[in-house]
């Protein structure tokens, strides 16, 4: 048996080609339904292209050799003889599951910059607002500014709008950037239909779109609007305010390398410094038996994650890859670099802060607090930092702030952030929260 | 840069402490580390200043005086490390007669131990499990914040003409004529006639630098971290197992759980130990052995989400007793290492010793069981 964690589009594909072959899967997520971040919900669909999901769902429902464990929070896992166990938590009771072959495919969640008023109310990420519509049919609110930058957010922002917000977009770059990647345009012609699909979309919805901006703070309903660099420097301060009763902001996204991390898959960092994992041409990581497609081994978007994914599958269930399926995920991948390209996030953002911005909301550390920690304690990174100020050590675990705090301690330094710290700071024991009860009740024998 | 008295090497808490110390009787001081500050073992511990886990004999008389230290050195540096006599109470699971026996003889070597019966028990941890009858109350037991502790006494040592040189490693310790007389680091050459090893787990490497030998080995301990809840552990809490465990030699894991709130709100439980090399791996049974006997002490618990995990190297030596005091080969060369779990609490003490042998002046006690000699003469 092979188990896929994850029921996104990579794991999805994966579990449908490894099936194929007559391999017996479990696909094990955190949902109550299969799609992942990505194809929440079927049966309403938004994005472009975004009914290709139903052929994937119908495998996980209907295939017999698939089964689909729901609402399962894999906390932990460990090797188990020539093979490994997942532990996991549904329904509040622990359960272990343990096969030969593991495919992860854990994904990824919104990278989030701090700014002034960012942990007010009315501020969420593109996901946050995307799945108060697609999960609970929630517009989130009647005046949205949806800001950051990359493709993401036009799919949210036209999704909103069609529900009835007003809509404006703030994207930070310039699509001139896409000049960069002559190539990547050249073998992804698909991309052209779903530019198009949504240029008409957002003049059909009068959605306002300002490129080279950002949204640089947010106060009784304003949102401050900057014009910035492209690396999110400020070029010209508060070049104007606009009404919001919500700011959806993102700033594309992290990869979920918690659980791999714990199986001891060695981590790599991608071009723009995420710490992803390094897999081999068949999607394999270092460890034995254990396969890494989609979010997780580089932001790429579904498309990249369906082929990884489905080499992923073939790989484990022992099938040979074809050369057109690996020229495909060369064409994906490299479309993955342009996006990289058009849509770098620099560390200009650091502009944006006042001393008393917050950094980490779980621990309600402020910018001046990271700052003092390297110029009056010594901190020379992160996880001194850390363990002077508590960033990063709340509930979500620094998933949401250690990347910035690296940034800020780097920023202060006036040191690159190395290699090491970007890699230490994803090394997390524990991939969910678990009850002390819960745990202490699973003891052996 | 000004050619220094002495260099410490080291800037956990061991090393910050014995800058501090070398600073005030007037020596100038060059503090190295081969990373930042508190990134080692410090930086992986819980705070603990404990007397109650000692038992009669020189680690006990060192940890009272050290216990009296840190209380001063908040005063010299000033309360920015979360210094607090939070107090220990030790609970007996099942027979509570060794407790109670070392209780006694602690009272004899000045420690404040009182025993508690069922009611005071309840009155000091209402919500302890209604199965404890009996323990002790440990009113001296102090609780710090340690990686703070250490970046705040570096600081006061470079307010007084000190220097800290942050990632060095160290590459070579420089003796000539079994007199040490520098080192050589990845930052360049430092001279001084005094050298303090201060490296924690790695002080057997920096001992065979100078062509000497140190025993210190490395055992790993875990720590749980929780969410802030509500507070429900009063004190530092723990089974009377604890104290067997700190003095046995046994490689086969062995966990008995220290339990306590802080000031965050989140709860901490540490104490497991096991021998292993530098083997960072997380071993699921050990997190669910220390879960399951923190539920048992405080049932309340159960509930409460455990965040993450963190283990750290306390090094240790074979007996178990620190090493503090000069090489007994290499001269000028001191070290002050192998402090196992109770670096913390034992810090300014042992730069109390080291400070008071490097001035040749009387200390405030007979530090011969804690010298690095103690090995050759077990070797011969």
């Amino acid at each position: 048996m092979i188990i896929v964690v994850g029921a996104g589009p990579a794991g999805l594909a994966a579990a449908k080609s490894a099936a194929s072959k007559g391999c017996h899967v479990t696909v094990i997520d955190s949902q109550a339904r299969g799609g992942g971040q990505y194809w929440r919900h079927q049966t309403e669909v938004y994005g472009y292209k975004s009914n290709r999901s139903a052929d994937y769902l119908n495998e996980l429902q209907q295939n017999k050799l698939i089964t689909h464990i729901t609402g399962a929070q894999v906390w932990s896992a460990e090797k188990l003889g020539d093979g490994y166990q997942l532990n996991y938590l549904q329904g509040g009771v622990e359960k272990k599951i343990s096969a030969q072959k593991i495919i992860l495919t854990t994904g990824a969640y919104d990278r989030t910059l701090p700014f002034p008023g960012w942990t007010t109310s009315g501020v969420m990420t593109p996901g946050g607002a995307q799945s108060l519509l697609k999960g609970h049919g929630v517009v989130a609110g009647k005046t949205i500014v949806v800001s950051g930058t990359g493709p993401f957010l036009l799919p949210v922002a036209t999704a909103l709008a069609t529900n009835g917000a007003r809509v404006e977009i703030i994207e930070a770059q310039s699509p001139l950037r896409w000049a960069l990647s002559p190539l990547a345009l050249l073998l992804n012609p698909g991309k052209f239909p779903e530019l198009i699909h949504y240029a008409s979309a957002i003049l059909r919805l009068k959605i306002k779109v300002s490129f080279g901006s950002a949204v640089t703070g947010y106060n009784d309903g304003e949102v401050d609007i900057s014009k910035v660099r492209s690396n999110l420097s400020i070029r010209k301060k508060n070049v104007r305010s606009a009404p919001a009763d919500v700011v959806a902001t993102g700033w594309g996204f992290l990869p979920d390398v918690t659980l791999g991390g714990i199986l001891g898959c060695a981590q790599t960092l991608d071009r723009d410094e995420t710490v992803i994992f390094a897999v081999d041409r068949e999607q394999r990581a270092n460890v034995q038996n254990i396969w890494i497609a989609g979010e997780a081994t580089g932001i790429g978007g579904a498309d990249l994650a369906l082929v990884e994914g489905a080499i992923a599958g073939l790989s484990a269930a022992g099938s040979k890859i074809s050369v057109a399926l690996i020229w495909k995920r060369f064409t994906k991948r490299l479309f993955a670099r342009a996006l990289q390209r058009s849509y770098p996030v620099g560390a200009g953002w650091q502009e944006w802060l006042a001393d008393e911005t917050v950094i980490c909301r779980c621990e309600e550390v402020s910018c001046q607090e990271i700052i003092e920690s390297v110029q009056e304690l010594g901190a020379e990174d992160a996880r001194t930092s850390k363990l002077f100020t508590r960033a990063g050590m709340g509930l979500c675990q620094g998933r949401v702030c250690s990347r910035n705090v690296s940034d800020i301690v780097a920023g202060t330094t006036k040191c690159a952030v190395s290699r090491n710290e970007r890699l230490a700071a994803s090394n997390r024991p524990i991939a969910a929260p678990i009850s002390l009860g819960v745990l202490g009740d699973g003891i052996a024998g | 840069m000004k050619s220094p008295d002495a260099i410490v090497i080291g800037a956990g808490i061991v090393g910050a402490s014995c800058a501090l110390s070398l600073t005030n009787a007037g020596l100038n001081v060059l503090i190295i580390d081969r990373g930042s500050v508190s990134s080692g073992t410090t930086g992986a511990g819980e705070g603990n200043i404990l007397v109650s886990d000692k038992e009669p004999g020189p680690e006990l008389t060192l940890a009272l005086r050290s216990r009296d230290l840190w209380f001063e050195m908040q005063e010299d540096v000033g309360d920015y490390f979360e210094l607090e006599a939070k107090g220990g109470v030790v609970v007996a699971r099942h027979d509570d007669s060794a407790l109670l026996n070392l209780a006694y003889h602690q009272r004899e070597h000045g420690v404040d131990a009182r025993v508690v019966g069922q009611a005071e028990l309840h009155n000091l941890e209402p919500y302890l499990h209604p199965e404890f009858h009996s323990g002790v109350f440990y009113p001296q037991d102090a609780q710090c914040q340690p990686m703070l502790a250490a970046a705040h006494l570096i600081r006061t040592v470079i307010s007084r003409g000190g220097q800290f040189v942050s990632q060095a490693k160290v590459t070579e310790v420089l003796v000539k004529d079994s007199q040490v007389y520098g080192i050589q680091t990845s930052k360049g050459k430092f001279l001084a006639p005094v050298v303090v090893n201060a490296t924690g787990t790695w002080a057997g490497e920096i001992a065979r630098m100078a062509g000497s030998d140190l025993p210190i080995a490395p055992r790993r301990g875990f720590i749980l971290v929780t969410e802030p809840a509500p507070q429900y552990i009063f004190h530092k809490v723990y089974d009377s197992d604890y104290v067997v465990n700190v003095a046995s030699s046994d490689a086969d894991l062995q966990t008995s759980t220290v339990v306590e709130g802080t000031r965050s709100g989140t709860i901490l439980i540490g104490a497991s130990r096991e021998r292993v090399g530098f083997d960072g791996s997380k071993n699921i049974e050990i997190l669910r052995k220390l879960a399951a006997q923190a539920t048992s002490l405080f049932p309340v618990l159960r509930d409460v989400q455990l965040l993450r995990a963190y283990h750290g190297f306390r090094p240790y030596a074979p007996d178990h007793l620190p090493v503090v005091g000069e090489d007994a080969q290499v001269k000028g060369l001191w070290h002050s290492a192998g402090h196992e779990g109770a670096g913390i609490g034992l810090a300014p003490g042992s730069a109390a010793l080291i400070t008071d042998e490097i001035l040749g002046r009387p200390s405030f006690m007979d530090a011969s069981a804690f010298s690095p000699a103690r090995f050759a003469m077990a070797k011969v």
